[in-house]
């Protein structure tokens, strides 16, 4: 039996919840960043599901805008891991810390 | 001359840019920042000029728009961009501090490129009108600013405000695409004018929509910086270079707010969700007014303030907001033109403070209020346009902030007469209250406290072009102090 929306729904908000709270919760910034690649796994699982019962009699909706976009998220967190990793090797080799706790240079 | 051939020259004057850094080999980097800004000024007279479309409403393949809005902030974006380029070549030699002397190790060039392509991405989320456009173009200039917060690789404030900004931030491009995808879902569509057909529908149900606009509007708040997603303003202000913290809060949130507006609108357009929809904007409202304007008071350090008053900021500008499609008629200029004129506005005085911070900063070698000290006799016209910039954030008339201010205060009292929300308008009363005695600890710095002896009262060295600026930013705080029609023409 092929699985009805709210059980991509489920399970993509499952990711998202998952992945939220790691990213409130893990102190390694390694970590964060891997947490936050899973909230937009869990962004691009729901859209595709969304496309796929998108006609409302569990079909797929006319075009192809939601792929378009599934494909641009891609692109967009890859390109933000480069830029974050590059930035956290930065980090490390001015405080040798990846850590959360260790960013404590500014107050107020 | 077709609209979007404007972002296409923006991009080939960031590669041209770039080429001469290649090419540049040991030679000072300062032309390239002047090639940029020259570029810059000529794109903007292409707007000015070339671009005609008063009051018609273009469209490209339907992810471009090209309307007053769109232009109006496009505007803004280059303003903005080239008036940080001004500031980035005054800042060079703090820049080199914190990286390298040797020009071609500092990548100074391409700290000078990199806000050329923020500012196309910039221009087309001014253009942008569906969800997919928006994201991308959001995409672009997030990105462009992780990198340039954290370009001070041997200073650990910039690093460390580098990896704050893009956890949050990223964290908010999560919820934002959430958002889409559930817009989407209830939707079946990414165009905002579709989107408002489909919400204005009876037989929408509220719950999923409620959900999807509370995500949108934590993804695009990031931007705006309003509470509760404001945490990351503080230290990305501070630990930011003064150009890039200057642009963060010009240019990100001009940009962030025509989007905001453009996303709001179907939704509190659709008679099922607006008055939840409403209640939410209002909260917001009121924990940004309240948050901002208070955590400033205490503050020393003057990025950290600026930081707090920008917040503060996004808290009157949103002010205006319960009244967009609201029922009855107001007097004066709508929402959107309120908005647009204070973001206009704010532009002039906050890029006017920062450049005078610049000057300062280079000269003094510090960021807390006690670097201010004395500056009324070391360089009273420094002095006196520093003075002039804070007294139009704080909204004193004949400046600009002033009839900012009033704009956002007709709208939001008129909408309170008729709609009650009287509660937004007392604490924004309250903020502009607390606003003055907060930027006039900066005034008092300057010219109270701190003795200057006789030997040390030499003018700080301002570069020419800074010069030029900042007298233009204070004649033009003071001009639409005045005469504020041409500038809400713009907006109108």
């Amino acid at each position: 039996m092929m699985p009805s929306l709210n059980e991509y729904l489920m399970v993509s908000g499952l990711l998202f919840a998952i992945g939220f709270a790691g990213v409130l919760m893990r102190r390694n910034i390694i970590i964060i960043f891997m947490c936050l690649e899973m909230m937009l796994s869990a962004a691009n699982l729901s859209l595709v599901a969304f496309w796929r019962f998108g006609n409302g009699q569990g079909m797929p909706a006319q075009g192809y805008d939601a792929q378009v976009l599934v494909f641009f998220v891609i692109a967009v967190a890859a390109a933000e891991v480069a830029v974050g990793l590059a930035i956290i090797v930065a980090l490390f080799r001015a405080r040798c810390t990846v850590h959360v706790e260790d960013l404590n240079s500014m107050k107020g | 001359m077709l609209p979007y051939y404007l972002e296409i020259c923006v991009v080939v004057l960031g590669s041209l840019m770039l080429c001469m850094e290649l090419f540049a080999g040991r030679r000072s980097r300062a032309k390239i920042a002047m090639v940029g800004v020259a570029g810059l000024g000529v794109i903007f007279a292409l707007l000015m000029f070339a671009v005609c479309s008063p009051g018609e409403d273009l469209q490209y393949w339907g992810i471009y728009h090209f309307d007053k809005w769109a232009a109006f902030y496009k505007g803004l974006a280059l303003i903005s961009t080239l008036l940080v380029l001004v500031m980035a070549r005054e800042f060079a030699p703090v820049f080199k501090h914190y990286t390298s002397q040797d020009e071609e190790k500092s990548g100074i060039g391409e700290f000078y490129c990199l806000p050329i392509f923020v500012c196309s991405g910039l221009m087309w989320m001014a253009s942008a009108k569906d969800l997919v456009t928006i994201f991308v173009s959001l995409e672009l200039v997030t990105m462009g600013f992780y990198v340039l917060v954290a370009f001070m690789r041997r200073n650990v404030g910039s690093l460390e405000a580098g990896v704050k900004y893009l956890i949050l931030g990223a964290l908010s491009t999560g919820f934002l695409v959430y958002g889409i995808a559930w817009t989407f879902g209830v939707s079946g569509t990414f165009n905002l004018e579709e989107l408002s057909v489909v919400l204005a529908g009876d037989d929408i149900p509220s719950a999923p929509v409620m959900f999807a606009f509370a995500l949108l509007i934590a993804g695009i708040g990031f931007k705006i910086a309003v509470v509760p997603f404001q945490i990351w303003v503080p230290d990305v202000y501070q630990g930011a270079a003064m150009p890039v913290t200057a642009y963060l809060s010009v240019a990100s949130k001009a940009a962030g707010f025509i989007v905001f507006l453009r996303v709001v609108d179907p939704f509190l357009a659709a008679p099922s969700i607006r008055e939840p929809a409403i209640y939410l904007m209002v909260f917001v409202t009121c924990a940004t007014l309240i948050y901002g304007n208070l955590a400033a008071i205490a503050q020393k350090n003057i990025k950290r303030l600026l930081a707090y008053s920008s917040i503060a900021h996004a808290g009157f500008l949103l002010m205006a907001l319960p009244a967009l499609g609201a029922a009855g008629t107001i007097a004066g200029p709508g929402p959107e033109s309120a908005i647009s004129f204070y973001l206009a506005g704010y532009l002039l005085m906050t890029l006017l403070c920062f450049l005078v911070l610049t000057v300062v900063r280079v000269a003094t070698n510090g960021e807390d209020l006690t670097a201010l000290e004395g500056l009324g006799k070391r360089s009273p016209f420094l002095a006196f346009a520093m003075l002039v910039g804070v007294a139009s954030l704080a909204g004193i008339p004949l400046t600009v902030g002033f009839f900012g201010k009033f704009f956002l205060f007709n709208i939001a009292i008129q909408n309170a007469m008729q709609n009650g929300l009287w509660i937004v308008v007392f604490l924004a009363v309250l903020g502009a209250a607390t606003g003055f005695y907060y930027y006039f600890k900066i005034i008092r710095a300057m010219y109270w406290e701190g003795s200057v002896s006789e030997g040390e009262v030499t003018g700080l060295k301002v570069g020419r072009l800074a010069m030029l600026a900042i007298i233009l930013l204070v004649v033009a705080v003071f001009f639409f102090g005045i005469f504020p029609a041409p500038l809400l023409g713009l907006t109108l």
